[in-house]
């Protein structure tokens, strides 16, 4: 009986006294984050009180082959290529990709035009278009209903201080190589824990020379006084 | 309800809450993200019940345009019982697609929406589609953005895109406008956009007042006296 209580005690002892070590704390908090975010999406407000999303979060692996494959997409899409190296270093620290998706028909009945057609009915028996980005033409409400959801991610992400950014390119990468199915358009939230925001003001990417040179390619006309002026 | 001064100064101080809580709402609206970094969204706020019974007039208007616009009719006796409305526009959907070839909306390059036909200016045609769905997905945006502020103030809303396409045809919303939607808020006891009954724009607050205060109490006080 004593030896029961000692040990009783001890683990007591022992529950108090635990340590759980900083990068455990945060990749459990970044863990539930994620499952919070994804309930706010689940619940956030949509068109036709209908919740046709589909929702789903992706691990390293994934995140590792969207990175790589948008970073591939350099000649077709800079604005993917940076959204891929960028990606690149983020999974390097703890960070999660939330993905959401919706079909493209409309089953709302608003019959609004917003898709190009005069009725729902003419939208969905439309030819549907293939590409790497999303299936189209699609319902622009079921399309409100999606980003909505995540922007509601996005909400709860940045009142739980995550670091956070929507990326239509990595969703869309991770369609082209089918990490989630079953839908048409998709979007993403991705959220990381990293040590300073890496998300905005990444300037390690760009040096002073090689930025003023593209500037200069792009706005010829803000260094130039009139036509002619500097040849 | 009696008319006790403090009562009166109750009714002064929440039209007072929407005035603000509606400038908050817009605050909130427009920091939200929008694709590419583009700037596009617009957010107007009608506070004043005449712009607001207009606005109600011309949604109510609409209703008979289609049959599956029937419903426009509760909208419009939600929008009345509403204390401000805020209508969230997106000024580049139509005229400035966005150049990422998304396919969206099913032409596979920016450069084929051009050339598509877009349907006529035209009773029954609430939105000259096609959209760039991927510009007007900002809408969604920033009205998530409106909606999660007014959670957090506890200010109930209503979402309307009834609303939204009857300000684009008000002309009330910027030129350029090529999608909008509505949210209405209220600052009230009990929310004048949840239970919402069967009918609900031939019985309401008003129809009710009148047909049994402004109708019946009138000829039994002068039959009774």
């Amino acid at each position: 009986m004593a030896a029961v209580q000692v040990n009783i005690q001890l683990k007591k002892k022992e529950a108090i006294m635990a340590i759980t070590d900083m990068s455990e704390l945060v990749q459990n908090g970044l863990d539930r984050a994620v499952e919070l975010m994804a309930v706010a999406a689940h619940n956030s407000y949509r068109f036709g009180n209908r919740n046709t999303i589909k929702l789903i979060s992706v691990g390293r692996e994934e995140m590792d082959e969207i990175a790589e494959f948008s970073y591939s997409l350099g000649d077709m899409s800079p604005l993917a290529a940076r959204d891929g190296r960028f990606m690149k270093e983020l999974v390097k620290e703890p960070c999660a990709l939330l993905l959401v998706g919706d079909s493209r028909k409309s089953d709302l009945n608003f019959n609004c035009g917003a898709c190009g057609y005069r009725t729902c009915a003419e939208l969905n028996r439309a030819e549907e278009v293939e590409s790497l980005t999303a299936r189209g033409p699609s319902c622009q409400f079921k399309n409100l209903n999606l980003n909505i959801a995540v922007n509601a991610a996005a909400s709860m992400a940045w009142k739980l201080g995550l670091h956070c950014r929507v990326f239509s390119t990595l969703a869309m990468a991770a369609f082209a190589l089918n990490i989630i199915e079953g839908v048409d358009l998709v979007a993403s939230v991705s959220v990381s824990v990293a040590r300073v925001d890496p998300y905005f003001d990444r300037h390690k990417y760009w040096t002073r020379e090689y930025w003023d040179e593209i500037f200069e390619k792009e706005f010829p006309t803000f260094t130039r006084g009139f036509i002619g002026a500097i040849e | 309800m009696s008319i006790e001064r403090s009562i009166k100064q109750f009714q002064d101080d929440r039209m007072e809450a929407v005035r603000i809580a509606a400038r908050l709402l817009l605050a909130s609206g427009t920091t939200t993200p929008r694709v590419g970094g583009v700037g596009e969204c617009t957010i107007h706020i009608l506070d004043d019940p005449r712009d607001i019974e207009d606005l109600c007039q011309s949604v109510e208007a609409m209703a008979g345009e289609k049959d599956s616009w029937q419903t426009f009719k509760r909208d419009a006796a939600m929008l009345r019982d509403s204390d401000a409305v805020l209508v969230i526009t997106s000024l580049r959907s139509l005229t400035d697609p966005a150049d990422i070839n998304c396919n969206m909306c099913g032409k596979l390059t920016c450069e084929y929406y051009r050339e598509s036909e877009i349907l006529p200016s035209e009773p029954g045609v609430a939105f000259t589609g096609p959209l760039c769905a991927f510009r007007a997905n900002n809408i969604a945006y920033a009205l998530d953005g409106v909606i999660n502020q007014a959670r957090t103030l506890g200010i109930d809303y209503g979402v309307f895109w009834s609303a939204g396409a009857a300000a684009m045809r008000m002309k009330i919303v910027p030129r350029d406008t090529g999608f909008a939607v509505a949210v209405a808020i209220s600052v009230t006891e009990k929310s004048p956009f949840r239970d919402i009954p069967l009918r609900y724009d031939e019985m309401n607050d008003r129809t009710m007042n009148d047909r049994i205060i402004q109708r019946l109490w009138p000829q039994f006080r002068s039959i009774y006296s």
